[in-house]
């Protein structure tokens, strides 16, 4: 934990309580929601949207398109496990070492704080890992959003399908977070503190990022681009939206539209953003898209 | 410098703009071609539109192999994924990234460490928006990078919390009030007498509660107190009798006890963990205490008591770095790089309280006339037992610890004082005093006040003080660094721009500041003349200041071969070992009467 970050948990908001109010608590050790140091937001009353960040980034990442989100929803955040102010000491390398064991953690969360007809909106390898949470947990999900998705992201050559990366690619990968994890997270934290009128956030990274332990970043890299979600897909009965950016170097078109292809419920919707991560490029677009096809929307 | 004209682009649209409106004009294409520094151009998606002959010839790819190409596939897949979550992102918000430390990958497979700048410039009337990125080869920085990172947070983190800990101990007694247990203080006395006794089986382990502030700040400084006071209890319960538990600082303890050796004292460290982490209950709610802990056991020999806190300190700091809640033990057949650099440290904040800090000139020659016009202020270490220690084994470690204020406001007086001595000395009346500026000094609001006043408390007309930037700082906060220079300008104090070259976006960047001076980087002089890359460089180098109007400096010249190729570029001034090395003060007022010269002659 960061001193002075404020930790806010389901427990800490109340129906009566202003919607966005924080409250700094100390959760009883053990619960998901001060391991995943959730913050819950938004309108108590309102569906819940699950916010689910990718690999290298944390519940942060979101930041930009919560002002679109708030009004009217219950919008609840996350640190995924080896991610920002994710509690070091329930760090399981066995539990992590699969996408199954994040995506379990996103169940107990939801079970914990009694969400239900929830929309999970998943980053990246974050898309895959909440599919896995719609197949756990059916019962608690109305609806998947998956955000620059891919279901495999090595190539394929006996399936002639293209992920993107190279065996090589993958292996040179985990070896260069073996050596270079710390540096990495030392380049990173400074590309963020790019928010000049919000220097906090730049410091509160920084904490967050050194707190990080490099093999946790290798196993959620390893569980990620060594895993095949492609067929898990095709059992996914909850309706999915996928939502596709142009020139993407992480989710290529071909991953990007497999991932469409395989799920029985998807709409494929084309983002007007470019790059990896329209959440933080184009805020406004991506709110809009996730917004404009929740479900009961004609 | 202060004669020169302000530094303003000789062509309307200047320099900086070459690389988006392509070729307006034969000199600067080939400016932009063979610019010190790789360029390219990209779409908004990171398409490659266009590229410059360095980057193409230091990757050894061909230009139509780029053209349409994705800029990120030049990049390993670490810094390609680091390079999509994180600056094309950053690029779509804020405009710019700037010195993103990446790997190219060349035509041979082979990586070349980077450093690449970009600025997005949004679409306008007919033309779409696109990204132009500036690629700078950066070997050293890679290599230092990971150690810096590693050693340097560790050290700084355990050298502020050994100071606070220090100040405490000295305004109370030998022991905490709170728990009873021996402060700091006491512990060291202890250890002192236990070590005196001749014991050589003497085990510290230094145990940090992880998290402690969060539950003094959320749950109160009673419940924080409660914590403190079980955890004391806890400790006193696990070690054998005889054994000293000790409250170093707020949340941290230690333990004495008798140890056989290292694994002794690492199952010590595992049980009394073991013992911390069973719950408490404060205020109601049941907290887990995490503690991280390192254990180290005294070597023999003087001095051991400092040293084995010492060690154990370290070792509590890399198991909070290693991701807290674990024991770390010292492994004393590895002198550790972390320990090395805190003990530097502490060194060098003596040193530079004590007056063990020099300065050292290097003239700066005329080429023209062969007159001494400058020297560089360059700062050394008089260290008590390494000796005269240079720069490069002491700034950075300055730098990153933030001693370099203190480093930095000494050799800014210091110089000024000097460069006033000289004033008042017809023989060198008129030698110019050049100032490192580091980039916190750069950001520091109190820099022109500080410049203010070392000029007149010495009495120095301000136009014999260059202060020189490095082209990294002027680009790690450009607005802020603008506004600075241009105050300094004001006082009529001279700027120059430190090892240009290596930086990034020089074309791009200088405009916007008031130059006066250009310092080419000695690793381009070296290869005047012996490779045609760097000799193509420093000419670019010479020919863009005489487009900005400012004056060009050349470092690290050696030999009389790169003395004549300077001089046929009309590179104005020269510095280095082939007129003379970093001298005393008197050595230099010595040489200036020495040489009122003719022509730039090299030393004798």
């Amino acid at each position: 934990m960061l001193p002075g970050q404020p930790v806010e948990t389901a427990r800490g908001t109340t129906p009566e309580e202003s919607a966005v109010t924080t409250h700094p608590t100390v959760e009883t050790v053990g619960t998901a929601a001060a391991r995943h140091r959730v913050r819950v937001l938004g309108d108590p009353a309102g569906p819940v949207l699950l916010l689910v960040h990718g690999f290298g980034t944390d519940q942060h990442a979101w930041d930009r398109v919560l002002p679109a989100l708030l009004d009217g929803h219950r919008v609840v955040l996350l640190d995924q496990a080896g991610a920002g102010g994710f509690d070091p000491a329930a760090y399981d390398r066995e539990r992590y070492s699969t996408l199954d064991g994040y995506a379990a953690d996103l169940v107990a969360v939801c079970e914990e704080l009694d969400l239900h007809d929830v929309v999970v909106v998943g980053h990246s390898v974050s898309s895959m890992i909440a599919a896995r949470a719609a197949l756990r947990a059916p019962e608690r999900f109305a609806q998947v959003v998956m955000v620059a998705p891919s279901a495999r992201y090595t190539d394929d050559a006996a399936t002639g399908y293209e992920g993107g990366f190279s065996d090589e690619d993958v292996a040179e990968l985990l070896d260069s977070l073996d050596h270079n994890y710390l540096s990495w997270t030392a380049t990173v934290a400074p590309m963020l503190m790019g928010n000049a009128d919000r220097p906090e956030l730049g410091e509160e990274f920084t904490g967050a990022m050194r707190q990080l332990h490099p093999g946790t970043a290798r196993d959620f890299a390893r569980a990620t681009f060594t895993t095949d979600s492609r067929e898990l897909l095709t059992r996914v009965s909850t309706p999915t939206v996928v939502l596709q950016c142009r020139d993407d170097a992480l989710a290529v078109d071909s991953a990007v539209r497999e991932v469409a292809a395989r799920l029985p419920h998807a709409t494929l919707v084309a983002l007007d953003a470019s790059g990896h991560c329209p959440h933080v490029s184009a805020p406004a677009a991506t709110a809009a898209a996730v917004l404009a096809h929740l479900p009961g929307r004609p | 410098m202060t004669t020169t004209t302000p530094a303003t682009p000789a062509t309307p649209g200047g320099a900086a703009e070459v690389p988006s409106d392509g070729p307006s004009d034969g000199g600067f294409e080939a400016l932009f071609e063979h610019a010190p520094c790789g360029y390219l151009t990209t779409t908004d998606g990171g398409r490659i539109t266009r590229v410059n002959e360095t980057f193409l010839t230091w990757t050894g790819h061909r230009r139509e192999d780029l053209l349409g190409s994705a800029f990120g596939r030049l990049l390993p897949v670490g810094d390609r994924i680091l390079w999509s979550t994180h600056s094309a992102p950053q690029l779509g918000t804020t405009g710019s990234v700037s010195e993103v430390v990446v790997e190219v990958v060349a035509a041979d497979r082979s990586r070349r460490p980077a450093l690449v700048t970009a600025t997005r410039v949004p679409a306008r009337a007919g033309a779409d928006a696109e990204v132009r990125l500036v690629v700078f080869a950066a070997p050293e920085r890679r290599a230092h990078e990971q150690e810096l990172i590693a050693a340097l947070h560790r050290a700084e983190e355990s050298e502020d919390a050994r100071a606070a800990a220090e100040g405490e101990a000295r305004r109370l007694a030998l022991a905490d009030p709170l728990t009873g247990l021996p402060n700091r203080a006491g512990l060291a006395a202890h250890l002192g007498a236990a070590l005196a006794a001749g014991r050589s089986d003497v085990g510290v382990l230094v145990v940090d509660l992880d998290h402690f502030a969060v539950v003094n700040e959320s749950l109160g400084t009673a419940a924080g107190d409660e914590l403190l006071l079980t955890v004391a209890a806890r400790l006193g319960a696990a070690v054998r009798e005889g054994a000293v538990v000790a409250r170093l600082s707020a949340d941290e303890f230690a333990v004495v006890e008798r140890c056989e050796d290292v694994e002794a004292a690492r199952g010590l460290a595992e049980r009394l963990l073991e013992a911390l982490t069973a719950p408490v209950v404060l205020d109601g709610l049941e907290v887990v205490a995490s503690a991280s802990i390192g254990a180290a056991v005294a070597p023999p020999g003087p001095g051991a008591a400092q040293r084995v806190l010492h060690d154990a300190a370290v070792a509590v700091q890399r198991a909070k770095a290693r991701g807290r809640g674990r024991v770390e033990v010292h492994d004393p057949t590895r002198t550790g790089a972390a320990a090395d650099r805190l003990r530097l440290l502490g060194e060098l904040r003596r040193g530079i309280a004590d007056g063990q800090l020099r300065l050292h000139h290097q003239p700066q020659v005329r080429l023209r006339d062969g007159r001494l016009v400058g020297v560089e202020a360059l700062v050394r270490w008089q260290h008590p037992t390494r000796g005269l220690l240079a720069p490069v084994q002491f700034i950075e470690l300055a730098e990153q610890s933030g001693l370099v204020r203190e480093l930095g406001a000494w050799v800014l007086d210091a110089a000024v004082a000097q460069a006033a001595d000289w004033a008042r000395d017809p023989g060198c009346a008129t030698v110019e005093v050049a100032v490192n500026l580091s980039t916190r000094q750069l950001t520091d609001p109190g820099l022109v006040e500080a410049v203010t006043t070392a000029l007149s408390r010495h009495r120095l007309p301000a136009h014999l003080l260059v202060l020189e930037v490095t082209e990294t700082s002027l680009a790690a906060d450009p607005a802020t660094a603008a506004a600075t220079l241009v105050a300094l300008k004001e006082l009529g104090v001279g700027v120059s721009v430190d090892d240009f070259g290596t930086g990034y976006a020089s074309l791009t960047y200088l405009q916007r500041f008031p130059v006066d001076e250009l310092k080419i980087d000695r690793s381009f002089v070296t290869g005047l003349g012996a490779s045609d890359g760097d000799t193509a460089i420093v000419r670019a180098c010479v020919q863009l200041a005489q487009a900005l109007g400012v004056r060009t400096v050349a470092e690290g010249v050696e030999t009389e071969q790169q003395r004549e190729a300077l001089a046929a570029m009309g590179c104005d001034v020269v510095q280095g070992y082939l007129f003379s090395r970093p001298v005393a003060a008197d050595a230099v007022q010595q040489w200036a009467r020495e040489r009122t010269g003719t022509t730039a002659q090299p030393a004798t």
